[in-house]
């Protein structure tokens, strides 16, 4: 029997259907909600990829004879207090703060998944590893952000390292309990049985298999990273004047909250909105992948 | 029940040492010096020779690290380089209005959570159910800060019912008022969570067994939900709360910071911002003890609501 006879992900796709990319997305496209979400989400990633390109002025340029203007057709979100156009700011901030958040799902997601997925392989590894997910968890992402911020200043970098830590136990219990459940599986024992490696074992029969259920929860996640990355940004521990950075952009509008309450609040409403979407999104994602997850 | 306490107290030790080599790091291992920063740009060679000796940052690193943990339980968490004050006292005047705003918060959010959770559950797909869960959805999605801004623009300065900076004392003390925004900022992030929780244990627990029989023994429905459902349905709720517990803890600092509330959070955000080592090294600690014994009482919590665990 060769091996490909017991290829696991076709065994998968049969007994549970998930992954079936084509049916997923069908399924997506019927439930309008996510439908929405989704074509709300793709609109803010494409405006952020081509910020430079579809940005109606220059987010940087200062022009103190336009400071706090209310919005205008010139100016869609009025200009803040040093006159800069507050749209352009938007569109170049979230540009900065989905790549924050996008780094800290991926990094966080690829090692949290390798952790998890290595403790339910290597029987001996999994007290080392779940004890060291156990102390990462007791640091609640803020603090940790606060930590790095302290030690290396404050930056871009510290809040993708509390994000990326933030992420990784999480991702880990949900990856190892994921592959715990494969580990039982006969075709594990059977692609053992025909002397298919370690290295093979792992990827293709359990790591394939675990993927949707990684993949579901780190959409479900992303938005609550978006939300700390933002709350550290607001804090002044992440992107540092004169960047545009959403979070920091809502803290410095605080300051003029009651003369042009328009600086704080086009920021926020546009990191509620990523949000919202990224969580209808993952929700439904969930709902189509990985019905377990559902609490 | 005893056992399991003392299991759980076993489980965070190494996270408290966690906690605490992360705090040493912070001041001893990773400025070039730390006894230069103490000391201040324009001190005498003599000052910095004499808070190297103090802090021993002549000797190596392991046994730095034990004398910082005996220096911790001593209570001696240096001085603040911006004030001049004993960082523990810092501490314990930071500690209290922190406290008073997380069971604040708790306060509006854990009643109102779960009676939106179980009216969704018992009107379970009519249009009750979808409004509280479309405005849950909205409320995860929602920055902390927004909320508070939101409420400062509205509640505080246009309408001028509440104070919106400071605190003006203990809630005792005439500070209710001056509260009230910031803990229900703080609260209002967590309502959503909770009610969809509430919502599926509910749910979960109105097809059980024990709910039909106390049905058909007559009872009203109303006792029927609060005495039965509900009280079952606590367990896992009382669970996120925990889980929770990180969330409150990083809301609280975004809080304490939009409202001028002088909490731990506030405390560390200044410390880091102004580069005071000693004091941002004190307040993170102490956050993250306050996470690490919430976790704690939650899991007594937990054997509390649901004795087969203990017996487990």
């Amino acid at each position: 029997m060769s091996v490909d006879a017991l290829d696991p992900t076709f065994v998968a796709e049969h007994d549970t259907g998930a992954f079936s990319r084509a049916g997923v997305l069908r399924r997506l496209a019927r439930d309008r909600v996510a439908a929405t979400a989704a074509l709300t989400l793709t609109a803010i990633v494409l405006a952020a990829v081509l910020a430079p390109w579809i940005a109606p002025y220059d987010p940087y340029f200062t022009d103190l004879t336009k400071v706090m203007q209310p919005p205008s057709a010139e100016h869609w979100f009025g200009t803040d207090n040093t006159g800069r156009d507050v749209l352009s700011r938007v569109i170049f901030g979230t540009r900065n703060t989905l790549m924050l958040g996008l780094v800290g799902v991926i990094v966080g997601g690829l090692v949290g998944g390798m952790l998890g997925i290595l403790a339910a392989y290597y029987r001996r590894l999994d007290g080392w590893i779940m004890r060291l997910v156990d102390v990462m968890l007791a640091f609640p992402a803020i603090l940790i952000g606060l930590a790095v911020a302290a030690i290396f200043g404050a930056g871009l970098t510290a809040v993708v390292i509390a994000l990326v830590v933030a992420t990784v136990p999480d991702v880990a219990r949900v990856a190892r309990g994921a592959a715990v459940g494969v580990m039982g599986q006969e075709f594990m024992e059977a692609g053992r049985a025909v002397g298919v490696t370690d290295g093979a074992l792992i990827w293709r029969y359990l790591t394939l298999n675990c993927i949707s259920t990684i993949f579901v929860f780190l959409t479900l996640r992303f938005g609550q990273i978006i939300l700390i990355g933002s709350a550290l940004g607001f804090l002044g521990m992440g992107a540092q004047p004169p960047t545009a950075e959403l979070g920091m952009m809502a803290a410095q509008g605080r300051d003029f909250l009651f003369m042009a309450p328009h600086i704080a609040t086009v920021p926020s409403c546009a990191i509620f909105v990523i949000v919202l979407a990224a969580n209808l999104l993952g929700d439904a994602f969930r709902d189509v992948l990985d019905p377990r997850l559902q609490t | 029940m005893g056992q399991q306490i003392v299991h759980r107290l076993l489980i965070s030790f190494p996270a408290l040492l966690g906690v605490l080599f992360l705090c040493f790091c912070l001041l001893q291992v990773v400025p070039a010096d730390p006894a230069m920063i103490i000391a201040g740009p324009d001190a005498k060679a003599e000052t910095i020779a004499a808070i190297r000796l103090e802090l021993g940052l002549d000797r190596s690193i392991p046994v730095q690290f034990f004398e910082y943990i005996l220096r911790v339980l001593r209570g001696d968490l240096g001085r603040s380089i911006i004030s001049n004050r004993m960082v523990s006292e810092e501490l314990a005047m930071t500690i209290g209005p922190t406290v008073e705003l997380m069971l604040g918060a708790m306060l509006i959010a854990v009643p109102s959570g779960l009676a939106f959770g179980t009216l969704a559950a018992v009107h379970r797909g009519r249009l009750a159910d979808r409004v509280i869960m479309a405005c849950s959805v909205a409320g995860v999605s929602m920055p902390v800060f927004f909320i508070g801004l939101i409420l400062i623009q509205y509640v505080g300065f246009k309408w001028a019912l509440l104070p919106f900076t400071g605190r003006t004392g203990p809630v005792w003390d005439g500070g209710l008022p001056s509260l009230i925004l910031p803990a229900t900022t703080l609260g209002l992030v967590l309502i959503g969570p909770i009610a969809r929780l509430t919502r599926t244990a509910v749910l979960e627990v109105l097809g059980a067994d024990f709910v039909r029989t106390a049905r058909a023994k007559g009872l009203r429905e109303t006792a029927v939900i609060v005495h039965h459902a509900l009280r079952n349905a606590m367990i896992p709720v009382v669970t996120l709360i925990g889980l929770q517990a990180a969330f409150l803890l990083g809301g609280a600092v975004v809080t304490e910071t939009m409202f001028s509330w002088p909490g731990v959070g506030r405390l560390a955000v200044g410390a880091i911002v102004s580069s005071d080592f000693p004091t941002a090294q004190g307040a993170i600690m102490i956050l993250a003890i306050a996470f690490l014994s919430i976790n704690l009482l939650v899991d007594v919590l937990y054997v509390y609501l649901d004795p087969r665990v203990a017996r487990r």
